[in-house]
């Protein structure tokens, strides 16, 4: 290499470092550039453009009553953005996510811890709704801003057909899924209808998601707190074990037509069977409720309370937490902006849907509103009854991601081997468990 | 060596001549630099951290590299990653080689059988995805099934059986690779001199010796470029799984890249995930070289 060869590329690396120096410039100069006005916030919620048009009017109604900007962005990819955005050190002043997300968020260093008192209204939310959002330290991450709670969607007009009653037990349930795969509900003439839709892939946790409300109903827990600050694994236990059998036999493994085809590579984006009307009973979240009021037809299903385990008819809890950005200096207007989001105003404009927009509040966390009132639609005080009285949500505290992923692979191969042996299978569950609650430093 | 004995080495200003093509190319150089280099100088580094994007990485050595090899889905996944890769890759070698045969021509029907063939290149994978789901649905409603049926075999589990889910993922990645693979094949069927065909006719050689002694070394430019195209990507594969199977069930079409992304967006492990393709990086990068130097001594010979 000579003298000349080597200036070349001294020459080479000036200029690409001189020029990658100026974009970086532009780059930084660019995103601070929202972030200077006091007097707007950055908001971020995991939206699709259909749910984003009610936070929208959510929000403009909020800047109408206190002069406070948002500059709102409905990011679907929420997790990875939030990652990049968090890498720059620059995060949205408030977010509205996933009650399951509070634990991963917190452990990332991403909150701000929120003292209850400070929120205008708090004592509106209840005591349940708080204590969901309480980190591992014991503050607050999180205010309860919407809820839900699973529900049993059926088809009301096969139900008539075939003389048949809601399921209010499993076995009725089974029984009912056979009727509906064996006894040609849609009258068609043809075997092509099916029982009860299952999403029990392993993508995203979905088996785990799904499998969740069983779960409680049969007694098991994914993991549970150890009563001294940490927790445990507990896919090992009896009930556990019970209940995984008691799906592999009957749904996964059992006669032919009772979970629609396909159901182990099955996302909920793919089990579309229920709204494309050839299955019978969907146990979901009530959010479907717009969509299936289009197909399969507001007439043709009604909404129940999930069938009752052999330890009671708890479902599964989800919601949103409205979460506070770490290190934003914009404490009293994120404050002003969650009193509203959880006042009866801002939740009543959440949770009506105007122009056939999907509302983003279910069941509201102001306990002075009614779901069913706000929304003149009876069924959705089966879904407000099923969260106040008979739910359970995923443990918040802890980073429940990798759980709930674990929980979900193994459920799923259980699902799909039905020779596999579900006690063993557990027991390797529960030991990856103990691995991931390890990794937290929680496993004491 | 003889750049000094030509060039006297200046002492005084800036060598222009040697700052000029530099410039040229900076644009090209700076975009390469900015999205293709740096992230992936960025990956490397990250793949020695406990990443913590606001708390600041822990360093951890080699910690995320023996957790990833030792991690028995991992290992579950280099067999499917390999032969998928392999399946795809030669599958698609031989459909496109095919193709090619079979559309060579100037005729204007070819043009337009050539144009519909290529399709599968330039659609979206998640559209196609979504295509082979519905081909595959699992009851006689499903097209393939529909067909099967037909012929009184009973509706098979394409994507939920573990036995067959990586075979009918194969199935779709050669559909979708193959035409690419034809194109650059019918670039080389082009070249080859008709003057061998004609004298090969009069010496009266069956189709197979013509393909054996005439078509392939013909074309084997084409082919060492569609070789090493497959050496890059084989192993890559993930977008066809992703769409289609996600992976399961079970683990079943589980590839070394789907299982990456698992670790780094759903379990937030991100150092975890930049290991893993470091890894992948190293061993494509092996792979290539080698496909290269084994090319290399073939020419020579």
């Amino acid at each position: 290499m000579g003298v000349r060869g080597r200036r070349r590329r001294l020459a080479a690396a000036l200029a690409v470092a001189g020029l990658a120096c100026t974009t970086a410039a532009c780059g930084s100069g660019s995103t601070s550039a929202g972030g200077g006005d006091p007097n707007t916030l950055e908001v971020w919620t995991r939206s699709d453009p259909d749910s984003a048009a009610t936070y929208d009017r959510v929000f403009a109604a909020f800047t109408k009553k206190t002069g406070i900007k948002i500059d709102y962005q409905p990011v679907v990819n929420f997790d990875q953005q939030l990652q990049s955005r968090a890498s720059s050190k620059d995060l949205p002043d408030v977010m509205i996510n996933d009650t399951a997300l509070m634990g991963s968020y917190q452990s990332q260093g991403l909150l701000k811890p929120i003292d209850p008192a400070s929120i205008a209204g708090h004592d509106q939310i209840t005591a349940k709704s708080w204590a969901s959002t309480v980190g591992l330290d014991g503050r607050h991450y999180g205010i309860p801003y919407s809820r839900q709670a699973m529900a049993l969607m059926i088809r009301k007009d096969w139900l008539r057909k075939l003389g048949l009653k809601a399921p209010t037990t499993w076995q009725q349930m089974l029984d009912v899924a056979k009727a509906f795969a064996t006894r040609d509900p849609d009258g068609d003439g043809k075997k092509d209808t099916y029982g009860i839709v299952a999403p029990g892939s392993a993508q995203n946790g979905y088996a785990a998601w799904w499998a969740s409300s069983f779960l409680w109903q049969g007694g098991a827990k994914v993991i549970e707190p150890d009563g001294r600050g940490g927790y445990r694994p507990a896919m090992d236990s009896a009930a556990a074990v019970r209940t995984v059998t008691w799906l592999k036999d009957n749904l996964f493994c059992g006669a032919k037509g009772l979970l629609q085809p396909g159901a182990v590579s099955a996302v909920t984006g793919t089990a579309t069977n229920f709204r494309d009307g050839d299955a019978g009973m969907y146990m979901t979240g009530p959010y479907n409720i717009t969509t299936f009021d289009a197909t399969p037809g507001k007439d043709k299903y009604e909404v129940v309370p999930a069938p009752a385990g052999p330890a009671g008819a708890d479902v599964l809890a989800e919601g949103e937490n409205v979460y506070f950005g770490a290190r934003t200096g914009k404490a009293r207007q994120e404050r002003a902006l969650a009193a509203f989001l959880v006042s009866p105003e801002g939740q009543r404009i959440a949770m009506t849907s105007v122009d056939g927009h999907q509302p983003v509040v279910r069941i509201p966390t102001n306990s002075t509103l009614d779901a069913a009132e706000v929304r003149h639609d009876p069924r959705w005080s089966v879904v407000q009854k099923a969260y106040e009285t008979a739910s359970e949500q995923f443990p918040n505290a802890p980073d429940f991601a990798p759980i709930k992923q674990d929980t979900a692979d193994s459920l799923n191969a259980v699902f799909t081997y039905c020779g596999s042996d579900v006690r063993s299978s557990l027991k390797e569950l529960n030991d990856t468990l103990a691995g991931d609650l390890k990794d937290q430093d929680l496993l004491k | 060596m003889t750049a000094t004995v030509t060039a006297p080495p200046r002492r005084r200003g800036f060598p222009k001549q040697a700052v000029l093509p530099w410039l040229f190319l900076a644009p090209g150089l700076l975009l390469a630099l900015v999205f293709k280099f740096l992230p992936m100088g960025k990956g490397i580094w990250l793949s020695f951290f406990k990443v913590r994007p606001f708390l600041g990485d822990k360093w951890v050595g080699l910690d995320n590299y023996t957790r990833v090899l030792s991690d028995h889905r991992f290992q579950e996944a280099v067999s499917h990653t390999l032969l998928l890769g392999l399946g795809i890759s030669l599958g698609a070698i031989v459909v496109g080689f095919l193709l090619a045969l079979l559309l060579e021509g100037q005729a204007r029907s070819l043009k337009l059988v050539r144009t519909a063939v290529f399709l599968p290149v330039v659609t979206a994978t998640a559209v196609v995805g979504e295509l082979w789901r519905l081909l595959y649905y699992p009851t006689s409603g499903g097209l393939v099934n529909g067909a099967l049926g037909f012929l009184g075999i009973g509706p098979v589990a394409f994507l939920d059986n573990p036995d067959t889910a990586l075979w009918a993922t194969m199935v779709m990645g050669i559909w979708m690779a193959a035409p690419y693979n034809m194109v650059i094949i019918l670039a080389g069927l082009a070249g080859v001199d008709r003057s061998l065909y004609e004298a090969a006719a009069m010496d009266g050689v069956s189709l197979w010796q013509r393909l054996r002694h005439i078509t392939l070394p013909a074309i084997r430019p084409a082919m060492s470029i569609v070789l090493t195209l497959a050496a890059i990507r084989g192993l890559r594969v993930f977008t066809e799984v992703y769409v289609l199977t996600g992976g399961g069930p079970a683990g079943s079409t589980d590839v070394w890249m789907t299982r990456a992304y698992t670790l780094g967006f759903t379990r937030n492990d991100i150092g975890g995930a930049s290991a893993a393709s470091v890894v992948l990086l190293c061993v494509t990068l092996l792979l290539t070289v080698t496909v290269n130097y084994l090319r290399k001594r073939g020419d020579v010979r």
